[in-house]
């Protein structure tokens, strides 16, 4: 009996090490009926469907997804609040990945990460499903993390912006100080979040599918200064229009050209000189840019990346 | 104050009614009776035309300082001041010319007589707002309309010589491009214009009751109409005499004759990029100076307390002036054409972007 019991507590020691070490992740199934448990207007079909089934079902209010337990529950809790209070503050989700998946290139992270975030409700109630996951991914041959945004989120944490949150985490990703790191990247976005959209994307707008496309912008100053000129220009002539007096200083009308008798007409050439210079020749060279990386998952939203850091 | 009897009238030889001159046919016409007379015609009676009124070489002593007369027809006194050669009688509107401001030195040679009539002058009057948006409403009333009144303005003719030198620093300035290089010729010349020309019929107002620079954008007058002076031709008309004298006049056709020749003579000389004047000694002498009379249609009207002087030739029929502006309406103006073109700015900026061209 002392055996059983001892098996027993084994078994539920056992029990609770397994749910303890994945505490924070609680899994759904995904059903048919309810749409696969997909809440967006995301079409389901044959060439998605997989992606959907084999996209974890989660509760979208947790935003702590630590399936490689890297974090302590207190830990998860500090993040939690910080999540919770930068939600609040920008309208925009935030979410923490950390998973162990094995890879071959860094697109399978951004699909998992594109999945994750589009087959559950992240997101849900905001414009455009705004939002920002944030994935670590402890796949041992070759650690990765990377930063994901979705909706406006996209105009606020542009390419620079998330090159320079990764550079700012990584030597605590890569230490291992996943709870320095992450508290880091709350404080950068929210930072960025109070600097306003970022001034490369302030020509860009988001579309319902989540897309960046470049916006029509009114030129105002231009548009101020033409048309300020024109309206000077046309008042100019309409009030010139109303004056019709004016004095006379010439008398050419009344010059009889056949009286014009020269006695002396000499054009003497005094000296000339000839300067030169060389015209500098202007070098091509188009405008950088273009590193920002926008793409769109199997949902058939979009979505944007910073460069991700291996290590 | 003197009453000077030398008021001249021109009435109908056949009814004795008014009679005026009409520019229309040329001649003289009675309102009432029909008759018309060429000048030929009219010298046979006694009235303004006559041979004998109008002597040049009259050698009595002429006093202009009379400003009270009395209308030949009905005997009222007529008050006219120094300036006024011919006017009407308020009373029985009979046209009076005052011989005296016409005689000897004041004595014109040749006239344009008016070729436009007073309805002509309305016509013209009312289409001056036409396509002037920012004329104030009302501005072209029927009541300032009716105080339209020919005038026969006096003018000094001159003809002028100007003769001199005019010496210039000029300069030609050629580039060229070969291969990278950009090269910049600059050649120094010295010009010498020495040599005369001659201006016919300067004509400079000869009244200082009529602004210079209303008379000047009169201009031209067409000089082939000048015909012979005659008192006949004031009838139906106000005339005044001049208050400038031909020396102080011919400074006016002397200055616009100077900066002519000076721009004839600086313009004969081509195809260079710039030209300085080191020496200029062109100067004017009189020809041949006229004094003579214009027809000019005018009228003053005043707006916002200030008066604004209109005038239309009387050869031409064009009408000048400076409208005042209506400030309301200059302002809805503006607000309207700065939105209409930042509407098309903002038009054309979308199809633009629209086109990947911005």
């Amino acid at each position: 009996m002392k055996k059983i019991k001892k098996i027993l507590c084994l078994f539920i020691v056992f029990f609770m090490f397994i749910t303890v070490s994945n505490a924070s992740v609680q899994t759904f199934d995904r059903q048919e009926l309810e749409n696969y448990g997909v809440n967006k207007k995301w079409n389901i079909n044959s060439s998605n469907l997989s992606n959907v089934l084999n996209t974890y079902k989660v509760n979208a209010s947790e935003k702590i997804y630590d399936y490689s337990d890297i974090l302590t529950d207190e830990e998860e809790k500090e993040i939690y609040k910080e999540i919770d209070e930068f939600i609040k503050k920008t309208n925009i989700d935030m979410v923490f990945v950390s998973v162990d998946l094995p890879y071959q290139s860094d697109k399978t992270n951004e699909d998992f990460a594109a999945d994750f975030y589009d087959y559950n409700d992240f997101g849900i109630d905001f414009k455009n499903y705004s939002g920002i996951l944030l994935l670590r991914n402890t796949y041992e041959e070759d650690p990765y993390f990377n930063i994901y945004t979705f909706g406006d989120a996209q105009l606020y944490f542009s390419f620079n912006r998330l090159e320079n949150t990764l550079d700012s985490i990584y030597d605590d990703f890569h230490s291992g100080r996943y709870y320095d790191g992450i508290d880091i990247f709350i404080k950068k976005m929210t930072s960025y979040y109070n600097s306003g959209i970022a001034n490369e994307m302030k020509e860009y707008e988001v579309n319902e599918d989540g897309y960046l496309y470049k916006a029509y912008r009114i030129p105002y100053i231009p548009v101020i200064l033409i048309s300020g000129a024109l309206t000077f220009i046309v008042m100019f002539i309409l009030v010139k229009k109303n004056k019709m007096v004016s004095t006379a200083t010439k008398a050419t009308e009344y010059l009889d050209k056949s009286s014009i008798n020269y006695t002396n007409k000499q054009d003497n050439f005094i000296t000339s000189h000839t300067s030169s210079y060389v015209m500098s020749s202007s070098s091509g060279g188009g405008g950088g840019g273009g590193s920002f990386h926008s793409s769109g998952g199997s949902s058939g939203g979009g979505h944007s990346s910073g460069g991700g850091r291996h290590g | 104050m003197g009453v000077n009897e030398a008021v001249l009238d021109n009435k109908c030889p056949n009814c004795g009614a008014v009679l005026k001159f009409n520019p229309q046919l040329g001649k003289w016409s009675c309102d009432y009776c029909d008759s018309v007379f060429t000048l030929e015609e009219l010298q046979k009676h006694n009235n303004a035309s006559s041979v004998k009124n109008n002597i040049k070489e009259n050698t009595e002593e002429v006093d202009i300082s009379k400003n009270s007369y009395h209308c030949n027809n009905c005997g009222a006194e007529i008050i006219a001041d120094e300036q006024t050669a011919a006017t009407f009688c308020v009373y029985c509107g009979n046209t009076a010319i005052l011989k005296s401001k016409l005689s000897y030195q004041f004595a014109p040679s040749r006239i344009i007589p008016f070729k436009t009539e007073k309805k002509q002058a309305v016509e013209a009057f009312k289409k001056l707002s036409k396509g002037k948006p920012l004329v104030p409403r009302d501005f072209v009333s029927e009541k300032n309309i009716e105080k339209i009144r020919g005038i026969y303005i006096p003018f000094w003719l001159y003809d002028v010589k100007v003769e001199g030198s005019l010496d210039c620093d000029a300069q030609k300035v050629d580039s060229w491009t070969v291969g990278d290089t950009h090269y910049t010729k600059t050649s120094t010349y010295k010009l010498y214009r020495t040599g005369s020309m001659e201006f016919y019929g300067v004509p400079v107002d000869g009244s200082t009751r009529f602004a210079n620079d209303i008379m000047n954008t009169l201009e031209p007058f067409k000089y082939e109409d000048l015909t012979e002076y005659n008192h006949a031709y004031l009838s139906g008309f106000y005339a005044e005499k001049y208050d400038v004298d031909s020396d102080t006049a011919f400074e006016d056709a002397k200055k616009r004759s100077l900066e002519s020749a000076k721009e004839t003579m600086m313009n004969d000389s081509i195809g260079y990029t710039s030209k300085v004047i080191t020496q200029n000694t062109l100067a004017p002498s009189i020809i041949k100076k006229e004094y003579i009379l214009l027809p000019v249609w005018m009228v003053n009207i005043k707006y916002k307390n200030e008066m604004y002087l209109f005038a239309m030739n009387g050869q031409t029929g064009e009408f000048i002036g400076n409208i005042p502006l209506d400030k309301t309406k200059a302002v809805v103006y503006g607000v309207i054409i700065f939105v209409v073109s930042a509407l098309i700015c903002v038009l054309v900026s979308y199809v633009m972007f629209m086109y990947g061209v911005i």
